[in-house]
Parts: structure tokens; C-alpha cells; sequence
């Protein structure tokens, strides 16, 4: 069975279009409109990766990823955060609040694509 | 009274008398011996006389032993008040017949016997011896005794006269000396007054009166003279103070008013940085909002694209890939513009890591290749064996690299770029030479003076002609700059363009100025997360006041202070907390500043931090070659203070957050250089 992602981005065509793509490509594809919703999913759907963007609603990335790092039950999913503001502290940022990766928008595909496929192979392994 | 402490009119007056007095007991003394001595002598000439005459008439009834005649003539005698005994004595020696006025003598008081002719003073009485003589045969002797009533009365008398005659020349001299003195002690009182007047009231104006031409008057103008030069000179010190106090409040006047201007700098500065920070905040944001759609522009055209590649539709696939690209040069405009504001307002970070030269210009020019087909061109790399491994952000050392090669490319027709990578050497430092050669069109000398500013294509044509904002060599220049390298062109019109880059193969991150540059916005959170081990600084100073005052500022500022009353304990609690700052006074007892500067510095586990030194010693050079990051003079400026710690604040957290980064496993780091790289490939 094809990894399932859980996709937290607030802005409809960018979800729209990444979950298309993604599903595209093969993956399952969840998603969420904010940083409560995709708590909720990433615990009741147990994706194998998360993809969220940082600046969210009722929860931002950050912070997200602080609980769900947090969480025995959550802690294993390898989470990409995406961002728009492309400052080197805000990838520090990311590193720090507990994120596997990091990638800002507008997203290359294939670069994310490929972000991805290495998260996902390498935490089969284990 | 002590004679010596007595006035001069006193002394005087004293001297006079004592002289005058002397003088005059003297004399009147001596006269009065003299007078004594020859009134004794005439006395005695007398008694002697008298008992030559009464021995004459005795000598008669002495021969004839008539004691009754003899007594007779004996008491002739009674006559002379001063003659206390008459005795005639016999040839033999025994009393013959003697004579006592008052009946008072007494036999013992009288000699014995006769002695030699002669006078002689004996026991306050005069006393004569005479032999009677009668035809030349002695027949007795007579003995006469005189109390000398005469002498000792005349004696008493001038005596006296003597004593009344000095007490009133005593008085007489008291009263002219008491006049006279005045002649010698008037000036000198004077005087005196006149110096009292000045020493007191300070009244330099006084001048004492001269009265004679003697000593005291050359003393009086030698006085005066003294006096005219010292308010001459007074004078002259009270307007130069005066002009002091004149330049002193013009000075003061000049200091305010250049504080007020200081202040208006500041406020004017301030709200320059207030309006850059909004001006990047707002191009962040836009850059933000600009993106987003540009985002689901690319991405549903990719994913279009994608779709009739599958299904077959090739006619729609074209105008897809157009859409792509515009919008890919909508974003790398959108990006170049982002990039220059943030390095404006200073939010542009230098990111270093250790990587291969040559793999990195090897996949900048397959970034490349589409640019350099477009044109036709030839690229020629050529690379030294001495270059390996550089630390620099290499993200930018690409960008700088990719800039320079795509505007070789963009300005070069069916021609030859030639990429030269070597080592050299730059201001002594080890670098790293890049060298990108074009056969193209060429810079007029012109062009080359703008060719490095923002928004200044050589010819407004050419943007026209080849496209780009122009910011692409204005970014490059300053990330050149970042990294302390240099950059610089020779070009010729037609004759091609050479773009020469130096980097120094080992940048350096300058702490503070990497703390500015990594700006606010990312640090703030990122030394929130470090809060609890960021925020503590340690205040070293011996005096309780300046601790307490500085915890409480501390504290205001949002940190934990912690303090040190001496060195030893200074050291004892850096090594136990590592504060993120210490402040640090000199004069201490025992163990001084500049030893616990020096014990910190030369402890590997305390040099990295940062000391501040907060004195009143104003020895910079001292502080700085021992050691300390900054050197403030008490009083402390307080804002200064806040200032510097937080920069050093920033700079640790910048660093953290560096050191996070890198301390993240090899394999992750290498998965996320390639982001950049891709970005530029596709832009």
C-alpha cells in the first residue's frame, strides 16, 4: 500500500493542487485546513508523513509540530514544513521546533517530491 | 605677663622707664655714697679733733690723777649728742675716769684697755683712741665712741630724698614716653590694622597711611606696593575667571545643544529604522502574497503539463510550459527584489558550511545549460588542483556564481565562457579565485561605474532586449561584501567582459554583525526558545549599591542577573551557570578586574563569553587586549548597556542556531544543500 500524507495548508488551491499532485504521483492523501484539524488527523488517520505549511490557523506550524513531536503516539511521523519567508532562521527554526525537513514555497515539486520519497525510505528501515 | 608678648607700647613705654630709672638710681646712688663716705670721713676728723682737744685738758688732771677734774672735762662732752662713752684710761691700762651721757654703756661694751692711737669702726660704733700726752710724757690714753647719730640720720634722709626724687622722674618718664612711644608705635599700629583689614576682608583697595620717612614708612610703602600688585593681580585672576565662567556656560550652552541635536539624530535614525523595517516587512509580505498565488500559477501548470504529457495532448503543452516559465521569471524578480531588501534591512544571514568547490561550480553550470543554449555558447570550466574545500555560505557563492555566468550567457552570442576557479591570495588571506571570461558585448567604462548598483542595467534597452531586473550583479556585489570578499570587472565595449571574484576560502562570521544581520524576527523566537539557558548575565562588582541596581535593570530587561562581590566568586559562579554575558568591574579588593578578566579569558570553558567591563578606570586598551567585548565607564549609560547585551544575546542565539544546523547528521545536511541549487535550475 502507498504511504499515506497528511497535508496541513490553509490556502484551498495550494491544497488543491499539492494533494492532486501528490495523489498523482501515488500517494494517499489527507488534509487538513488548520493546525487543530491536522492534529486531530495526524492522530486518527497515523500517516506516514506530514506536509504542513507554517503560517496556519487556530494552530501555527510551529507549534504543531512542538505537540505532535511531543506525543508518543505522533512523535515517529516525519514532518515537512513549508514556508514562504526563506530566512536562514526560519530554518533554523524549523530544526529546532523538531521538523525532519524544511522547503519553501512556491514549491518545486520535484525537489519536495524527492524531500519526501528520502523521509519515507528512510524511515522504513526502522 | 610674658615681657616678650607685651605691646610695642607696652615695650616702649617699659624700656623708656627702665632706662631712665636706672640711670637715675645709679647716679643718685653713687652721689649719695660719695656724700656718705666724705660726711664719715668729716665725722670722723671731727671725733678725732675733739679728742685731741679734750685729752689736752685732761692731760693736766691725768698727771695729776684729779679724777673729779678729769670727769669734768669728760662731761664737756654733753654738748655732742653723738658721743655715747668718754673713758681716759691710766698708762696702765685701767679705767681712770669715763664719762656715759645716758648712763646707758655698759662697762663690757667697752675695750678692756687702752690700745695704739688710731679710729677704728666697730659694731656700728666709731670709735677713737688718743694718748694724753703732758710734756711729751703720755700719762693716760682716752678712749671716745661715737653712734655716728649724724651719718646714719643724713644717711636716712637723702635716702629718701633719693627715692622721691626717682619716683617723681619716674612718673615724669612714664608721661613722656607714654607720649614719645607713639612716635614709633602709631605707624606700627597702624600698619598692623591695615594688614588685618586685608587678611580679613579680603579688601585688597586698603592702603596704609605713611606717617615719617624712617624704616616704618619704607616698611608702609614697601606694604602698599605689595598690596597694589597682589589686587592687581587679583584683579586679573577675577576676569580671567570670569572669562572662565563666561566660556564654561557657552560650553554647557553648545553641549545641550548638541545633545538636543544628538537626540533629534537618534529620533531621526530611529524612524528611518522604523520606516526600513517596515518597508522589508511589507516587501516580506508581499514577496508572501505575491508568492502564494504564483505558488497555484506553477504548480497547475506543472501539473497540467504533467497531465497532457500523459494523455497526448502536445498542442497545449507549449503554451503550458510559456506559462511556466513567465512564471518562473515573475518569481525569480520576485525573489531578487526580496533578497535586496532583506540584505537592506539587514536581515540577509550568512549561513557557513564547509563544502567542495568544484562539485558546486559542477552543478551551477548543469543549473546552467539552458541559458547556455539559448545562446550557443561554449563553457569552458576550468578548475585548479589546488582548490578543494571552501567555508562560506554556499548557497550564495552559487547565486553569486550563477549571476555572474547567466548575464555571460544573456550578453554573449555563439561565443566562449570561461570559468578560471584557483587559490590566490587576498590582503594575505588564503581565497579563492573565480573568474568568468565572455566573448560577448561588452561594458563601456561608463556602464562599469553603475554596474554594480541596484536597478542599474547599463541601458535601459537592454533590459528591454535581454530581460532581468538589473538586481542580479547589485545582490552578487553585496554577498561578496557579506563574505569580506571583493568583486570587480574589466570590460571593453565589444571586446567581452571578465568578472573577477575573491573569496576568502575561511569566511568568518562576525558575530554582532551576523546577530544584525540574521534580524529580529527569527532571533526573537529563537532566544525565547533558549530562554532559560540564554538569559542569564553575571554582574561582578564590589559594590553592593551598583549590584543591586544592576539585577534590578537586569531583571527589567528580562534577565536573570546573577552577582559576584568579589573576582573569586566570579569565577566560581561563571563556571557554574555559563551566563550568556558578564559585567565586570575593575577596582576590587583582593582579586582586581583585569585578573578575573584574564583568569576568565584563559579558561577554555569561560573565554567564549562575553565580557563587558563597567568601570570607572578608563583604560580601553587594557580591557580590549585582555579580552572584553565592550568597555563601558561609570556612570553606565543604561540604554548602551541593554544594547550591548543584546546583541550579544542575538549573537548567541544566531550561533546556537548555526551550531544546530550543523550539528544536525551529515547525511540530513547534504539532503537540504541541494535545495537552492534546484530553485536556481529551475528559475
Amino acid at each position: 500500500m502507498m504511504p499515506k500524507i497528511l497535508l496541513i495548508e490553509d490556502n484551498e488551491m495550494n491544497r488543491d493542487m499539492l494533494s492532486r499532485r501528490l495523489q498523482r504521483r501515488g500517494y494517499r492523501v489527507v488534509t487538513a485546513q488548520d493546525g487543530e484539524q491536522g492534529h486531530l488527523l495526524a492522530r486518527s488517520e497515523s500517516p506516514d508523513l506530514i506536509l504542513m505549511d507554517i503560517s496556519l490557523p487556530a494552530m501555527d506550524g510551529w507549534e504543531l509540530t512542538r505537540r505532535l513531536k511531543a506525543s508518543d503516539s505522533t512523535r515517529h511521523i516525519p514532518i515537512i514544513v513549508l514556508t514562504a519567508h526563506a530566512l536562514v532562521t526560519d530554518r533554523a527554526k524549523a530544526f529546532e521546533a523538531g521538523c525532519d525537513d524544511y522547503d519553501t514555497k512556491p514549491i518545486e515539486f520535484e525537489r519536495l517530491s524527492e524531500k519526501i520519497e528520502s523521509l519515507l525510505a528512510e524511515k522504513k528501515p526502522s | 605677663m610674658n615681657l616678650q608678648n607685651l605691646s610695642i607700647k607696652g615695650k616702649l613705654m617699659l624700656i623708656t622707664m627702665l632706662t631712665s630709672s636706672a640711670a637715675l638710681v645709679l647716679s643718685s646712688a653713687s652721689f649719695l655714697i660719695y656724700d656718705l663716705i666724705s660726711f664719715r670721713h668729716l665725722l670722723t676728723l671731727d671725733l678725732m679733733s675733739q679728742a685731741q682737744i679734750i685729752g689736752y685738758n685732761s692731760a693736766a688732771a691725768m698727771a695729776f690723777r684729779d679724777e673729779a677734774a678729769a670727769t669734768a672735762t669728760l662731761s664737756a662732752l654733753t654738748a655732742k649728742e653723738d658721743i655715747v662713752a668718754a673713758v681716759l684710761y691710766s698708762p696702765d691700762g685701767t679705767i681712770f675716769a669715763h664719762y656715759f651721757p645716758n648712763g646707758s654703756a655698759h662697762p663690757s661694751t667697752l675695750p678692756g684697755r687702752s690700745q695704739e692711737n688710731g679710729y677704728r669702726f666697730e659694731g656700728g660704733y666709731l670709735e677713737v683712741f688718743r694718748d694724753v700726752t703732758l710734756n711729751g710724757e703720755r700719762v693716760g690714753t682716752l678712749f671716745l665712741q661715737s653712734d655716728q647719730r649724724q651719718w646714719s640720720v643724713r644717711a636716712r634722709r637723702y635716702s629718701a630724698i633719693v627715692g622721691i626724687f626717682v619716683l617723681i622722674s619716674g612718673l615724669f618718664a612714664l608721661l613722656v614716653s607714654s607720649q614719645l612711644q607713639r612716635l614709633i608705635s602709631r605707624p606700627i599700629l597702624h600698619l598692623e590694622n591695615a594688614m588685618r583689614m586685608v587678611s580679613t576682608n579680603k579688601n585688597y583697595e586698603v592702603r596704609a597711611t605713611r606717617f615719617y620717612s624712617d624704616e616704618i614708612g619704607r616698611l608702609i610703602d614697601g606694604f602698599n606696593t605689595m598690596l597694589s600688585e597682589i589686587q592687581h593681580r587679583d584683579t586679573a585672576l577675577q576676569r580671567a575667571n570670569d572669562e572662565l565662567k563666561t566660556r564654561t556656560r557657552e560650553l554647557e550652552g553648545e553641549i545641550i545643544h548638541r545633545k538636543q541635536t544628538q537626540e533629534e539624530l537618534l529620533k531621526a535614525k530611529h524612524a528611518a529604522e522604523d520606516a526600513s523595517r517596515a518597508k522589508s516587512a511589507f516587501l516580506a509580505n508581499m514577496s508572501h502574497e505575491l508568492r502564494t498565488p504564483l505558488n497555484a500559477i506553477i504548480g497547475y501548470s506543472e501539473m497540467l503539463e504533467e497531465e497532457t504529457r500523459d494523455s497526448g495532448k502536445v498542442e497545449n503543452q507549449q503554451d503550458l510550459r510559456k506559462i511556466q516559465s513567465a512564471g518562473k521569471h515573475l518569481l525569480s524578480l520576485i525573489n531578487d527584489v526580496l533578497d535586496l531588501s532583506k540584505i537592506e534591512a539587514g536581515k540577509m544571514g550568512l549561513h557557513l558550511e564547509t563544502f567542495d568547490v568544484s562539485l558546486m561550480v559542477d552543478e551551477m553550470v548543469t543549473t546552467l545549460q539552458p541559458a547556455i543554449a539559448k545562446n550557443a555558447n561554449e563553457v569552458r570550466v576550468r578548475m585548479a588542483d589546488d582548490v578543494g574545500m571552501m567555508r562560506a555560505d554556499a548557497t550564495k557563492v552559487r547565486q553569486i556564481l550563477f549571476n555572474l555566468m547567466s548575464n555571460a550567457c544573456k550578453f554573449t552570442d555563439h561565443g566562449t565562457i570561461s570559468l578560471d576557479v584557483s587559490q590566490s591570495a587576498m590582503e594575505g588571506q588564503e581565497c579563492i579565485r573565480f573568474r568568468v571570461k565572455d566573448t560577448g558585448i561588452g561594458i563601456s567604462a561608463k556602464q562599469q561605474e553603475k554596474l554594480f548598483q541596484e536597478f542599474s542595467q547599463a541601458d535601459a534597452t537592454i533590459s528591454r532586449k535581454y530581460g532581468g531586473t538589473g538586481l542580479g550583479l547589485a545582490i552578487s556585489h553585496r554577498f561578496v561584501q557579506m563574505m569580506k570578499g571583493r568583486i570587480s570587472v574589466e570590460s571593453k565595449p565589444g571586446q567581452g567582459s571578465t568578472f573577477t571574484v575573491y573569496l576568502p576560502a575561511q569566511v568568518t562570521l562576525d558575530t554582532v554583525e551576523a546577530a544584525q544581520l540574521d534580524g529580529a524576527g527569527g532571533t526573537q523566537a529563537a532566544s525565547s526558545q533558549h530562554k532559560s539557558e540564554l538569559d542569564t548575565v553575571l554582574v561582578i562588582d564590589d559594590d553592593p549599591a551598583v549590584r543591586d541596581l544592576m539585577s534590578r535593570f537586569l531583571s527589567k530587561l528580562g534577565f536573570r542577573a546573577i552577582a559576584a562581590a568579589d573576582g573569586d566568586e566570579g569565577l566560581r559562579l561563571a563556571r557554574e551557570v555559563s551566563p550568556l554575558v558578564i559585567t565586570l568591574d575593575v577596582i576590587m579588593p583582593e582579586c582586581d578586574g583585569w585578573e578575573v578578566l584574564r583568569k576568565l579569558k584563559s579558561d577554555p570553558r569561560l573565554a567564549q563569553i562575553p565580557v563587558i567591563m563597567v568601570t570607572v578606570v578608563d583604560n580601553q586598551a587594557m580591557g580590549f587586549d585582555l579580552g572584553a567585548s565592550n568597555y563601558l565607564i561609570k556612570p553606565v549609560d543604561r540604554d548602551r548597556l541593554a544594547v550591548l547585551i543584546e546583541k550579544h544575546r542575538t549573537a548567541r542565539s544566531s550561533s546556537v542556531t548555526e551550531a544546530n544546523v550543523h550539528s544536525r547528521p551529515a547525511a540530513k545536511k547534504e539532503e537540504r544543500q541541494p535545495v537552492e541549487a534546484e530553485v536556481s535550475r529551475r528559475s
